[in-house]
């Protein structure tokens, strides 16, 4: 009778719930991951859809995407290893030109698409990050497999990237601009007046 | 420069070597020949500034030279250069006119023929790769939309709960772990040594080219081949019009994404544990 004592009872219990809790915690992170796309893709979705004129669009998506996709930690990866080069001021005016291309990149994408739907599958972890699957259906298109990369750096669940037909955007871009500064000079300062040439063609072409 | 009393007397002695040459042994014509190719690839090859690209000394800069895996850049970008501008010449506005001038349909259904006519070379490669259920769909794909599908130009199949799943030799001998050698840009595209050499045993895999003369199948194979280039080129216009906007550096661009793509590709058949039977049935 000595088995079932107080004492024991309370600490088997203790020590089940420890157990348990510790088993529910990657599974809760995973489902942390998996409700955050969910929410998110379905307020992305829900502007994509509605039938309003695309400037509206781009306005109502602005915030919705600073909120939920780590512009600064993207754009940090992005500069890969001239990060450490660069000075202060460079790197706030890259990461000032950044936020705008990246910006500019999701919204030119919202006039594509119309009727848009997407689910949600399994979760699988790397490193600190979840990755979540998922499959986004166009009208007349194949459906597109793609994996949003979640990672809790900043606190809260934010996309860091995005992975479509195994190809990392933020890797390939990074790739993009290192290549694109080692072959002219080296310095960070053409990157930026590049960039800048860049936006400068882009709002042209959209004015 | 063979002209005159000189020329008149070099030619004949010119047609004597080359008859004795002729009744020579035809082994020792091919390899003179191909010895002559070679000297002039290498010719070409001297020719150009440099072919290899300088390892670089820094530390950061080294690992990403690794990461990159392109010691040929600087051939590899001459080739890039080349084939862009054989693009904008003549593919992008012949893939652009196909596209206006084809409706979605026909095109989808001429995509689907030619999805079907490779499905030979994936199941030999399945085969290759030891997947069996793989290639047992891909065999099952051929069959019903060559006979049922009207040819391959409605893909059946794929209603009955086989859609199409692509592989090549390239993608076989890396799950054979063969790993991918340096980049390469060749003129059809992205690719490394070892899908260089697996585009080239596909070629050898595809029975459409031990079609018999003489049957206007031979028309029909160049046809095909030459719409599969213009379809291939105008299922991508938007996006590398895109990447040509956008990129810095296009060509470091499309290198890093085709490296990643290969890699997770090999990586998907490698994880491929399907069913024998389709989804509906289970």
């Amino acid at each position: 009778m000595k088995l079932l004592s107080g004492r024991r009872i309370v600490l088997a219990t203790l020590a089940l719930t420890c157990a348990s809790g510790l088993f529910a915690l990657p599974a809760r992170a995973a489902d942390n991951a998996k409700q955050f796309i969910q929410n998110f893709g379905t307020q992305l979705v829900a502007i994509v859809n509605s039938p309003v004129p695309l400037s509206e669009k781009k306005t109502k998506v602005l915030p919705l995407v600073q909120k939920n996709v780590d512009i600064d930690g993207i754009g940090r990866y992005c500069l890969g290893r001239y990060w450490k080069i660069a000075t202060p001021e460079e790197r706030q005016h890259y990461l000032a030109l950044f936020h705008e291309v990246l910006v500019n990149a999701i919204t030119d994408k919202l006039g594509e698409y119309r009727g848009v739907s997407f689910t949600i599958g399994d979760v699988s972890k790397s490193g600190g990050e979840d990755s979540v699957n998922a499959i986004l259906m166009r009208p007349q298109q194949p459906p597109a497999s793609m994996q949003w990369v979640v990672s809790y750096d900043s606190g809260q669940p934010q996309v860091v990237d995005v992975v479509g037909e195994g190809a990392s955007l933020r890797l390939t871009q990074r790739n993009d601009y290192s290549s694109f500064i080692a072959r002219n000079g080296g310095s960070v300062a053409t990157l930026l007046s590049a960039l800048q040439k860049q936006l400068d063609r882009h709002n042209q072409a959209s004015n | 420069m063979i002209s005159g009393r000189n020329g008149s007397r070099l030619r004949p002695r010119a047609r004597d070597q080359h008859d004795q040459a002729r009744e020579g042994s035809s082994v020792h014509r091919r390899f003179r020949l191909g010895t002559l190719c070679l000297g002039l690839v290498l010719l070409g090859t001297a020719g150009c500034s440099s072919i290899k690209a300088p390892v670089p000394t820094d530390p950061d800069a080294l690992a990403e030279y690794k990461a990159a895996n392109d010691p040929y850049e600087p051939l590899n970008r001459k080739v890039f250069n080349l084939t862009m501008k054989f693009d904008t010449w003549a593919l992008r506005p012949v893939a652009k006119a196909y596209v206006w001038a084809v409706p979605r349909p026909v095109r989808n259904s001429l995509g689907n023929m030619i999805t079907t006519m490779n499905e030979p070379s994936v199941f030999f490669n399945d085969v290759g790769a030891g997947k069996p259920r793989r290639a047992g769909d891909s065999f099952v794909r051929w069959c019903i939309n060559m006979t049922v599908g009207v040819g391959g130009l409605i893909d059946v199949a794929k209603m009955a709960g086989f859609p199409h799943h692509d592989n090549d030799a390239g993608l076989t001998m890396a799950n054979w772990g063969i790993s991918s050698g340096p980049y390469l840009f060749l003129p059809m595209g992205p690719s490394s040594f070892r899908d260089g050499i697996g585009y080239g045993i596909d070629q050898g895999l595809s029975p459409w080219d031990y079609v018999p003369r003489g049957y206007g199948l031979v028309s029909f194979n160049w046809a095909y081949n030459m719409m599969g280039v213009v379809h291939g080129r105008s299922e991508h216009l938007e996006d590398l019009d895109a990447l040509q906007r956008d990129a810095l550096d296009p060509y470091a661009t499309i290198r890093s994404a085709y490296q990643q793509q290969r890699k997770a590709q090999a990586e998907a058949i490698k994880n491929d544990r399907r069913a024998t039977v389709p989804d509906w049935y289970q």
